[in-house]
C-alpha cells in the first residue's frame, strides 16, 4: 500500500487563471475568424 | 365474424405483398467483381472461421489477450473507439431536431444509420471479447442488477440507444415498405426518440471514459485523468462532426447517383458548417487538455518516449487539425478540411487507443500487441458493417430528405 501524499491542488492555480484568460482571448478571436463578414462591413471597406 | 376474416386476410394479403417485396429487394444490384468485394470478401470469410475458433476455443486461441492485459484491441478500438467515431448520430439530430438548423437535415438520415449500423456492430462486438459471452444477458434480465456498476451503465445505454437510433430511422424502414400510417406514428415519435437518444448518448460517451477511472495506477498518468469521463465527451462531438464530412465525403462519391439535388443548401456547405462546429469543439478540447496538463504538473513527464507520444496525439492529431478546420472553413477549402477530418479521425482512434491499450500496464517488461486474427476481426466487423451500409442505403429513401 502506498504512503498517503498531499497534494496541494492549489498550486498550480496561478497558471490555470492564466491558461483560461488566453483561452477566452483566444476563443473570441476564433469566432471572430470563423464569422464571415457582415454586409454592412464589406460596404465601409 | 366476417369483419374479423376480412382483417385476418387483409393482413395476410400485406404480408404475402411484403415477402415478395423483401425478396427482390434481397436480389443483389450491381456488378460483383468490385475492388471492395474483392478485398471484403475473403477478409468477412476469414473472420467468421477466426470467430468460430474463438467460440470453440476461447479468447487466448485467437488473441493476444493475457490476465494482465483483459483488454485488447476489440475492446479498445471496436467499441471505445466505434462508439466515439458513431457520435455524428446524436450531434447531428441534436443540432436538426432540438436546434432546427434544417441546413443538416439532408444528411440525418444516412447519419443516424451510420450510428445505428456502428453500435449494432462495433458494441455488439463485446460479444466475442468477454470472457463468457453466454452471460452477457445477465445485466438486462436483472440477474445482480450493478446499479453502481459503469459497465451496468453501459450495457443498458448500448441497448437503449440502439432502439432509440432505430427508431429514429425507422420512418425511412416503414417509407421503403409502403407503410405509411406507420410512417406518419413513428414520425410523430422522432423527437421524443431523439431526445432519449441524446441523454443515452452523452451519459455513455462519458461513461466509457469513466470506465478507466478505477484503473489509475495502470494507465501512464499523460492519459489518465479524474475528467477523462468529460475529455472522452468533448472530444466524441468532433469526432461524430469528422466522422460525418469523412463519411459523407465518400458516400457522395460512391452514391453520387441516388442523392437528390438540394437547392437551397449545397453540400458543400454543409461540410463548411460542420467543419466550424469541429474547430470550435476541438479548440475547447484542445485548451481542457492543457488545463489538465498544468493541473497535473505533467511537464516533467513529456522528455521521455511517452511523452513525445503524447505530444504527437495532442499536438498532431488535436491542435492541427482543428487550425486546418478553421482555415478551411475561413478559406472555403474543402481539401483542407477532408484532410483535417481524417487527422481528427486518427486522433481519436489514437486518444481511445493510447488510453484504453497502448498506455495500459506501460511499465510492464511485456506489452500487449494485437494477433493478426484481432485485426481480421475487426476487418470483419467493419467490412460487414460497410455491406450492410451499402444493401440499404441502395434500396431505402436514405438520401431523400425527410419530411
Amino acid at each position: 500500500m502506498d504512503s498517503f501524499t498531499y497534494v496541494n491542488i492549489f498550486e498550480t492555480k496561478g497558471l490555470e487563471y492564466l491558461l483560461l484568460l488566453c483561452f477566452w482571448v483566444l476563443f473570441v478571436y476564433l469566432i471572430r475568424y470563423l464569422s464571415p463578414p457582415s454586409k454592412n462591413r464589406k460596404d465601409w471597406h | 365474424m366476417g369483419v374479423v376474416m376480412n382483417a385476418n386476410t387483409a393482413v395476410s394479403g400485406e404480408f404475402s405483398r411484403f415477402f415478395h417485396f423483401l425478396m427482390q429487394e434481397m436480389k443483389p444490384r450491381g456488378p460483383w467483381l468490385t475492388p471492395f468485394n474483392v478485398i471484403s470478401i475473403p477478409v468477412i470469410f476469414t473472420g467468421v472461421v477466426i470467430i468460430v475458433i474463438r467460440f470453440i476455443y476461447g479468447l487466448g486461441a485467437v488473441t493476444n489477450l493475457s490476465q494482465d492485459f483483459p483488454w485488447g484491441f476489440w475492446l479498445g478500438f471496436d467499441v471505445i473507439t466505434g462508439v466515439a467515431l458513431a457520435a455524428g448520430a446524436y450531434v447531428i439530430t441534436f443540432v436538426v431536431y432540438v436546434m432546427k438548423v434544417e441546413k443538416y437535415h439532408s444528411i440525418v438520415r444516412i447519419t443516424v444509420l451510420n450510428g445505428l449500423l456502428a453500435y449494432i456492430f462495433y458494441a455488439g462486438a463485446l460479444v466475442f471479447d468477454i470472457g463468457r459471452p453466454w452471460q452477457a444477458y445477465n445485466p438486462y434480465i436483472g440477474n445482480k442488477f450493478g446499479f453502481s456498476s459503469v459497465m451496468f451503465l453501459i450495457c443498458w445505454h448500448f441497448f437503449l440507444y440502439m432502439v432509440a437510433a432505430f427508431i429514429e430511422f425507422s420512418p425511412v424502414v416503414a417509407e421503403w415498405a409502403g407503410w405509411e400510417k406507420a410512417r406518419k406514428f413513428l414520425k410523430s415519435i422522432t423527437l421524443a426518440t431523439v431526445i432519449l437518444g441524446i441523454t443515452l448518448s452523452i451519459l455513455h460517451q462519458s461513461g466509457l471514459g469513466a470506465l478507466f477511472l478505477m484503473a489509475k495506477p495502470k494507465i501512464h498518468p499523460l492519459w489518465w485523468s479524474e475528467f477523462i469521463p468529460v475529455l472522452f465527451l468533448v472530444s466524441s462531438v468532433y469526432a461524430g462532426l469528422a466522422m460525418i464530412i469523412f463519411e459523407s465525403t465518400i458516400s457522395h462519391r460512391v452514391f453520387r447517383h441516388l442523392i437528390p439535388h438540394d437547392p437551397k443548401h449545397s453540400f458543400d456547405d454543409i461540410l463548411f458548417g460542420l467543419a466550424k462546429g469541429a474547430a470550435i469543439v476541438m479548440f475547447v478540447y484542445y485548451f481542457f487538455k492543457a488545463l489538465l496538463f498544468i493541473h497535473g504538473k505533467q511537464w516533467s513527464m513529456v522528455n521521455d518516449a511517452w511523452g513525445y507520444w503524447f505530444l504527437v496525439e495532442v499536438i498532431g492529431f488535436v491542435l492541427i487539425p482543428g487550425f486546418m478546420f478553421a482555415f478551411g472553413y475561413r478559406n472555403r477549402s474543402l481539401n483542407i478540411i477532408k484532410i483535417a477530418s481524417v487527422m481528427a479521425l486518427l486522433g481519436i482512434v489514437l486518444n481511445r487507443l493510447n488510453v484504453s491499450v497502448i498506455s495500459f500496464k506501460w511499465y510492464a517488461e511485456v506489452h500487449y500487441f494485437p494477433s493478426w486474427q484481432e485485426i481480421v476481426v475487426t476487418l470483419m466487423i467493419i467490412f460487414t458493417e460497410i455491406w450492410i451500409l451499402r444493401w440499404v442505403v441502395t434500396r431505402m429513401p436514405v438520401f431523400k430528405p425527410a419530411h
